[in-house]
């Protein structure tokens, strides 16, 4: 068995999940607390396989594991079934594998009815996050991409609040109508290329008219923004969020969001290195709008989810921005931002989570004085809090001072308002959370006892404790010692970028220099 | 010389320890200290980490003053912090990692010191002050914050790059959050924190923007490279930079005011000062370690490591010069007027503050470093002394409520005493030595130079001194001299108005004690460096070898060429006996006022006469309620507003497009029942009335049955007949 997992490690990765999950999913509601605890070991122990197989490999150059079969045909294309690990998808696999079962544990209670069909939900989530995070096939990418909408759907549209029905619908129609477009794209490239493989496919569109490859692309980039989600595209992550169930937030700012920024750097930027250099600083002017924008609007939240979801706008603007500096040290801040996204904001969805299963609110005037009543709950969300302003120490400085400072270099002709404005994201960053940590924590004791705070009765527990604490130390860990977490991409990152630059070999040198015979 | 002291350096496995070892104790008592039964082991950790940093600081300090003056330094990189490889910036490719890497050299070493050892004692004086904390648990929290601290403020004075020293003073930013908020119950002190934070990270997004265009322009951050490469990028005619071109030394002004705007936030300068009165809300030895001697210097000490952009600036120097002598004078105007005994020290502070950026203003960096120094002696003095008053007269702040307590306090009396005869400068205490360095740099600009700039800076400079004469006057008569009015006992009516019955000062009428020793002595010392310090830069015009700019020149660059002025040295010397009389002369009219006339007359007339002056004053000319009205408040309705265009506009939209599928949907469902569903049903009805033929055949009975079957015979036979 373990010499069948090191070798198919990525076949295994993407199918335990799932079989493990549809396995969970037919045991019957009486036996629930048995099927959410098998889907908590079943994917702890996917984990532990991931990590310990893929940092034993060596993360330097290519790709660590590969697998490739063929599939089938369609249409006369033929369909790979291709998972790769290499250094662009490594700590975003072990993110997935790192926050599913920590998920499961830290919302152990909050779901009460049906609670076995929703962690296996969880786990088919899990699978369809990995096959689309491994997947070098794009059509198996699409695949992939669409499946893990569906549990998704589910999660959100019957364990999650008043609004469900709405906020699910919005969520996967939101999502639907963007990739329509993409599908069409991806069938045309596909069709000239002969292939879905993204190397052939890249070799396609260099053959294309320059304008046909913008076309293709912002079919690509309109798939990806929404998934982000970049501004304007961002107004079913709000209310997804919000209505979701705490699981599910977690999950979706966790990983789902950074599929998105993923399939940039992975497919749109290999595929169209010229339009993507033409539409760079357009997307950098959209990050830098969503940063700001994000943050305004989370200053005027009155409910603390809301408020994090809009956070999350605010913090994925600062990664689409790394990606579009076009520079190698705004591409790794992009890498790691992705990553300190996906444990700062999936632990303030926990942490919110574990108020409101507490206090039934999450109104921020609900509350006051918090902190006397709860001072670990307390510690833990401010640590939290200070990692995802981007103080110096935690994880979230280094990336946004590897986006910032690839930004500065990038060389947009707006360089310097876009440099300056997405600077001002972290003054703004600071304002909002503190805002609300004050309001929230800090003060008096709210003892009006219809408030929040009155129904405080007792602070975290061990289950509560032993799944903070490993997103603490990885705060710690990613802020004190990121060459860990960047050392696998840089050379990938610099290959990337290094071929999108170069200049497409479409015309000859004398053309170019214009030498007349 | 600077070009020599960056190219040798010695390592020393011993410099982490410095920063590390108030690190472990903040996460050791931060981790274990809710759980320890005694907070003795808080004690013993929180103070000997600071401790053993301190004779660290002093055994590497001694290590330098054995050395060559251009070898005084030490470097050690502990790993690599960031890669920033390959990223091409003007000075071509930038190559070198961001390490996490320490720098000990004459300045930072210095610096080090008065950290460790100024914090030290007041880690000291904690023990004493927060000891009401031990009983209700938090007192652990209390000495985590302070250690946390000065790990961070080691860090701001010890990085050896510009990141490693952001990532300090973001550091103490935080500290200064959690230690002002403190008392986090209190309405007041959760907002000061956050109000700090926010007001400090305004700047910081000003020093962001001066490290990136520092990183821009030399593709290094670290202050060796940068030092190096400095005459060389001021040879270039001129620097490209995001598409403008412009000479090296616009870029530099341009870098200095940024820097400076992140210099403002954290040393409270103006317009970014607001922060600092509030901050008062925090327990008073935070108030003495941050907030007076060490944190909201940083500025001062990110100016002097930054000497060689600012000595190339002259524009952000002028900059810095006129925003220094402007806080100076309107902070301490602001002083005049404030009844809380820790606001007065925090509006002094700030004032002070300016002192020291005027002197940076005037390109004389060691003056205003001396100024930092002897500044945290007797403002730390002060405000710990203050802490004492407050805590043998039971949480009483108000100047009004006190008075008398010479007699009750005479160790805290006497210290307070000789600081503040520091701080208003009079010979020969420390203050005297480093602020009269200043008005003469400042001064020797328009005298020698001829900037106009620097004789109206010189001006508000002196006015400030005077009025800073004044108001310390005012506080220690206030507060030691006359009777003591928290007893009851009140014959002029001075007492501070009761707001309500619960006025607390009437349930303690007992009289107040002398603190225990543990907060008198750690008060003691600093008078007693206070009183002594200056010494340690004693100008050559009064024999002195200004033994403490020497120490820190080889690290400085200059703004101009050495030249010789000792010729104009009598106006040296005038200036120095006017400024003595200048603060003698404030000092007797405060007497004047406040002391000769127990019941303060003169203040009260004059108040009456402009109340609105007063009111002015009182309020910090309203600068807070500006800020409301013209930041915050349009800042949030920004929110409000794009939050409606979030719902209104592109959800609207987004809601839009499915009314209209819904729209489209409904209008298919019509032609389905109407259109499609009408074929169909038509093709039904057809064939049910083929079928309703068909029907009347099928009648069951026999006879038609047997008739049919016999046509069907008939037929047959036909069939076959003809065939």
């Amino acid at each position: 068995m373990s010499a069948w997992i090191s070798s198919h490690l990525l076949t295994f990765l993407v199918f335990a999940p799932l079989f493990w999950g549809l396995i969970v999913i037919a045991f019957p509601e009486r036996l629930a607390p048995l099927a959410r605890l098998l889907a908590l070991l079943g994917s702890t122990g996917v984990f532990f396989i991931a990590l310990i197989h893929l940092l034993r490999a060596s993360p330097e150059y290519g790709a660590l594991f590969d697998e490739r079969i063929p599939w089938f045909t369609i249409v006369g294309l033929p369909v790979d079934y291709h998972l790769a690990a290499d250094g662009l998808n490594l700590w975003l696999v072990l993110l997935t594998t790192f926050l599913t079962p920590l998920t499961l544990f830290g919302t152990w209670n909050s779901i009460t009815k049906r609670a076995g069909t929703a962690a296996a939900l969880f786990l088919l989530l899990e699978a369809g996050m990995l096959g689309a995070l491994l997947a070098q096939d794009l059509l198996l990418f699409y695949l992939f991409w669409e499946a893990m909408l569906l549990p998704m759907y589910f999660l959100i549209g019957v364990w999650g609040g008043e609004d469900r029905k709405y906020a699910a619908n919005k969520f996967i129609l939101y999502t639907l109508a963007g990739s329509l477009l993409w599908l069409v794209a991806l069938l045309y490239v596909a069709s000239k290329a002969g292939s879905f493989a993204p190397p052939l496919m890249a070799q396609a569109v260099q053959t294309l008219p320059d304008k046909v490859q913008k076309t293709l692309f912002l079919a690509f980039a309109l798939a990806f923004a929404v998934k982000i989600p970049l501004f304007p595209l961002h107004t079913w992550l709000p209310d997804a969020h919000t209505e979701a169930p705490t699981a599910g937030s977690v999950i979706l700012a966790g990983v789902l969001l950074k599929l998105g920024t993923y399939g940039f750097i992975r497919f749109a930027i290999p595929m169209f290195p010229s339009a993507f250099i033409h539409y760079a600083q357009a997307l950098a002017i959209l990050s830098v709008i969503a940063i700001i924008y994000g943050a305004l609007v989370a200053m005027v939240q009155w409910d603390i989810k809301k408020l994090v979801a809009y956070s999350s706008v605010s913090h994925m603007g600062f990664v689409m921005l790394g990606i579009s500096s076009m520079t190698v040290i705004g591409t790794q801040g992009a890498m790691l931002q992705m990553l300190n996204h996906g444990i700062s904001t999936g632990a303030l969805f926990l942490l919110v989570g574990m108020l409101y299963d507490r206090a039934h609110t999450r109104m921020i005037a609900d509350f006051g004085g918090v902190a006397s009543k709860m001072p670990i709950f307390t510690t833990f969300f401010l640590i939290v809090t200070l990692s995802s302003i981007g103080l110096p120490l935690t994880n979230g400085f280094v990336g946004e001072f590897l986006i910032l400072n690839g930004t500065y270099i990038a060389g947009f002709a707006w360089g310097r308002m876009i440099a300056i404005l997405a600077t001002l994201g972290i003054v703004l960053g600071a304002v909002y959370l503190l805002w609300m940590v004050k309001r929230v924590f800090w003060g008096p004791v709210n003892t009006d006892e219809d408030s929040g705070t009155a129904h405080l009765h007792e602070d975290l527990n061990a289950r509560e404790i032993a799944v903070l604490v490993p997103i603490v130390v990885m705060i710690f860990w990613m802020g004190l010692h990121p060459q860990t977490f960047l050392a696998s991409s840089q050379a990938p990152v610099e290959q990337l970028l290094k071929e999108a630059k170069a200049p497409a070999p479409r015309m000859s040198v004398m053309q170019v220099q214009g030498v007349k015979p | 010389m600077v070009e020599h002291a960056i190219s040798s350096s010695a390592h020393s496995s011993l410099l982490w320890l410095i920063p590390f070892l108030p690190a472990f104790g903040a996460l050791f008592n931060g981790l274990t200290g809710r759980s320890l039964k005694s907070n003795k082991i808080v004690d013993w950790i929180a103070l000997g980490s600071v401790g053993l940093a301190f004779l660290l600081s002093v055994y590497l300090l001694l290590l330098l003053l054995g050395r060559d003056p251009v070898n005084r330094i030490v470097v050690q990189d502990l790993w690599v912090w960031m890669d920033l490889g390959s990223a091409r910036v003007l000075g071509g490719i930038a190559a070198n990692p961001l390490s996490w890497g320490y720098r000990f050299d004459a300045l930072s070493g210095a610096m080090a010191l008065l950290v460790t050892g100024v914090g030290f004692l007041i880690h000291v004086f904690s023990t004493g002050y927060m000891a009401e904390e031990r009983k209700n648990g938090q007192y652990y929290r209390f000495m985590a914050y302070l250690n946390l601290f000065v790990f961070s403020m080691l860090n701001l004075v010890l990085g050896s790059n510009i990141v490693m020293m952001f990532l300090g003073w973001e550091g103490v930013g935080l500290c200064s959050y959690l230690l002002i908020g403190f008392y986090f119950d209190q309405e007041t002190a959760a907002s000061a924190g956050k109000k700090a934070f926010v007001t400090n990270r305004i700047g910081d997004f000003g020093f962001m923007l001066g490290f990136f265009l520092l990183f821009m322009l030399y593709g290094s951050v670290d202050f060796d490279t940068l030092m190096g490469m400095t005459r060389g990028l001021l040879a270039r005619p001129e620097i490209a930079l995001f598409g403008i071109t412009h000479s090296p030394t616009w870029w530099f002004n341009l870098v200095g005011c940024c820097l400076f705007v992140g210099a403002c936030g954290k040393s409270a300068q103006i317009p970014l000062y607001v922060w600092l009165p509030d901050a008062m809300a925090g327990p008073t030895p935070v108030s003495a370690l941050i907030h007076a001697a060490t944190m909201v210097t940083s500025g001062l000490y990110m100016i002097c490591r930054m000497s060689f952009v600012y000595a190339n600036a002259p524009l952000a120097l002028d900059v810095v010069l006129f925003v220094g002598a402007l806080t100076a004078v309107v902070a301490a105007s602001m002083g005049l007027a404030q009844y809380d005994i820790k606001k007065v020290l925090a509006y002094s502070t700030i004032s002070q503050l300016g002192f020291m950026f005027m002197g940076m203003g005037a390109g004389a960096f060691s003056a205003g470093m001396f100024h930092v120094f002897t500044h945290a002696f007797f403002k730390a003095a002060l405000f710990l002394g203050s802490g004492s008053v407050i805590m043998a007269c039971h949480h009483e702040q108000d100047l009004r409520n006190l008075g008398g307590l010479r007699r009750h306090l005479p160790w805290t009396f006497w210290s307070m005493l000789l600081a503040t005869l520091a701080i208003a400068g009079i010979f020969p205490f420390s203050g005297f030595f480093s602020k009269d360095e200043i008005l003469w740099k400042v001064f020797e600009g328009w005298w020698v130079e001829g900037h106009p700039l620097n004789l109206m800076a010189w001006s508000m400079g002196m006015a400030g001194a005077f009025m800073t004469a004044f108001y310390m006057t005012r506080l220690m008569v206030m507060t030691f001299w006359g009777d003591y009015r928290g007893a009851g006992h009140d014959p002029y009516g001075l007492r501070k108005p009761a707001e309500n019955q619960l006025d607390h000062a009437d349930a303690h009428s007992h009289s107040p004690r002398e603190v225990g020793g543990n907060m008198w002595l750690p008060v003691a010392i600093l008078a007693g460096l206070a009183v002594i310090a200056g010494f340690w830069n004693v100008p050559s015009s009064l024999g002195g070898s200004s033994r403490f700019s020497a120490w820190l020149d080889p690290l400085l660059f200059r703004l101009h060429p050495l030249a010789a002025h000792a010729s104009v040295s009598w106006m040296e010397y005038a200036l120095m006996v006017f400024s003595v009389f200048w603060a003698l002369g404030a000092g007797a009219l405060a007497w004047t006022i406040y002391g000769r006339d127990p019941t303060w007359s003169r203040a009260k007339t004059f108040v009456q006469r402009f109340p609105n002056l007063f009111r002015w004053v009182h309020n910090k000319y309203f600068v807070d309620e500006f800020y409301e009205a013209a930041l915050i408040g349009p800042c949030k309705r920004l929110g409000e507003m794009l939050f409606t265009f979030d719902g209104r506009i592109v959800d609207g939209a987004v809601n839009g497009v499915a009314r209209v599928l819904l729209v489209a949907s409904e209008l298919l469902r019509w032609v389905d029942v109407h259109i499609v569903d009408g074929l169909v049903n038509f093709v039904a009805w057809t064939l049910q009335q083929v079928s309703l033929g068909f029907k009347t055949l099928q009648s069951g009975r026999v006879q038609n049955y047997a008739y049919v079957m016999f046509l069907g015979f008939l037929l047959f036979a036909f069939w076959r007949f003809l065939a």
